[in-house]
């Protein structure tokens, strides 16, 4: 079983965004993602100041065998990275929800359409 | 899809399957990088009993298969395996196999899932002109390889063998040869689809062997540059170009020797290995430029999990050393021609 946390909003791409106080979003993927994935070996990042559309590609998570683009589900601007990622890509596998965040962005619109944990669960059962 | 003798230990395991030619095989069972480690540092079973098994066995036997692999196997001594490259016509690689000779007169040939029938239509081609006949008994026979630093020592309690490189023993129904695909010591153990569970389940009862699956397979053979058929040749490379002439024992006749010949010597693109000098994972089919301009692909790719670094395969005029970038995903990282194994 994977773990869905109830507080966070999830893409039907797997993708879970947080939404902070000061208006930016933390996105990362689900545990039933990095499950899925199995073996996180790289994670190729995008930069601070980077702008991208809703549905666009922000970033790969790579395991051995395959590659996994990681898509925004609301255009925006890049404000941080995990780089963390880049010495530890397993923080993917290990800590999906908290130490393995990839990025956070300013959303340019209000996110649409994202699943909350109910629905999301569902989604994977 | 077809199914091994082993496919529902392999589910009880958690294993993850999938479609390889045409076999719903185990791509990992823990995860590939705990896999690989464990064939490294201990040891690891694999279930690789879509391989082909075809028996040639007559008088000339030797003389047939002499004639139609690289190899001139009528030196090969009883109880010892040679791997050697089976050409077509135009000195092209078919396929890559182990020939076992299990006696004067009768051998064994352990040819690739998804070229098995090929070859032994091939064979059954050439074989009008010799005294000896061909069985495919791929059906009927199973394989389980183990393989690590540990393989020797768990051999040696669960059946009380010990076999060298490259050298074979047979016990009963089984056929067990000091070869594998990880660059490890091990052995596999060929032998009859019913008595593959019990043996398989014995391995892993005696601890220390982790069920590993084909990704970490794949991950293993590539550290040591070994080819993988169908990948790295696709039926369009000749053995010099796979830089694999040590394979070639030139001092007899062999189907494709004549285009091998006309080949030596002259400048052609070869096998070579790709080291990244910085983060990536290089994948199959991944451009490789050099001084701008794009010389090849790669065949193979991943990243090492015994270096973390990426490495892969390509057919290359290049030397080792020379710098080279590799295309992922639009962006060119930095890499180097290297000579395998990598490390």
């Amino acid at each position: 079983m994977s773990d869905v946390p109830e507080e966070l909003q999830y893409a039907e791409s797997h993708e879970w965004l947080r939404q902070r106080d000061d208006g930016t979003c933390v996105l990362g993927i689900s545990d039933h993602a990095q499950q899925a994935l199995s073996d996180v070996v790289f994670v190729e990042l995008p930069t601070v100041g980077d702008t991208f559309g809703a549905g666009d590609r922000v970033a790969v998570a790579e395991s051995v065998k395959a590659a996994s683009d990681i898509y925004a589900p609301v255009a925006g601007e890049i404000t941080e990275v995990n780089q963390q990622l880049e010495e530890a890509p397993e923080l993917l596998n290990e800590s999906p929800y908290e130490l393995g965040w990839i990025v956070a962005f300013r959303p340019a619109a209000e996110p649409q359409g994202l699943l909350d944990a109910a629905a999301y669960r569902q989604a994977i059962e | 899809m077809l199914r091994t003798p082993l496919h529902e230990s392999h589910s009880a395991l958690g294993a993850r399957l999938v479609d390889f030619a045409g076999w719903e095989m185990p791509i990992q069972f823990e995860g590939i990088l705990a896999e690989h480690r464990a064939v490294r540092s201990a040891a690891g079973v694999f279930d690789v009993s879509h391989m082909g098994q075809l028996f040639v066995s007559g008088p000339k036997a030797a003389a047939f298969l002499a004639w139609v692999t690289t190899w001139d196997i009528r030196n090969l001594e009883p109880a010892r395996c040679r791997y050697c490259h089976i050409l077509d016509d135009e000195g092209h690689i078919i396929d890559d196999t182990i020939v076992y000779c299990l006696a004067p007169d009768e051998f064994l040939l352990v040819p690739n899932a998804a070229t098995t029938d090929r070859i032994a239509d091939w064979l059954a081609s050439q074989i009008s002109d010799f005294d000896a006949s061909l069985e495919d008994c791929s059906a009927e026979m199973a394989c389980i390889a183990l393989q690590g630093p540990d393989a020797p020592r768990l051999l040696e309690m669960h059946l009380a063998l010990a076999v060298e490189p490259f050298s074979l023993a047979r016990q009963g129904d089984l056929i067990v040869s000091g070869t594998g695909y990880t660059g490890e010591p091990g052995c596999e153990i060929i032998l009859p689809v019913d008595a593959a569970l019990p043996i398989w389940e014995a391995l892993l009862a005696l601890g220390g062997a982790t069920p590993c699956g084909l990704g970490a397979r794949d991950t293993l053979r590539l550290e040591r540059g070994m080819l993988l058929s169908g990948t790295d040749f696709d039926g369009s490379q000749t053995p010099l170009e796979a830089n694999c002439g040590w394979v070639i024992g030139w001092g007899h006749q062999f189907i494709g020797r004549e285009p091998l010949l006309a080949q030596r010597g002259s400048g052609y693109a070869v096998l070579r290995g790709i080291q990244l000098a910085e983060r990536g994972v290089p994948r199959p089919g991944c451009d490789v430029f050099h001084a701008g301009e794009r010389v090849g692909q790669l065949t193979s790719g991943t990243l090492s999990p015994s270096l973390g670094t990426g490495i892969g395969l390509a057919y290359l005029n290049l030397e080792p050393g020379t710098a080279v970038t590799v295309a992922v995903r639009g962006k060119h990282l930095n890499a180097r021609v290297v000579r395998p194994p990598f490390q």
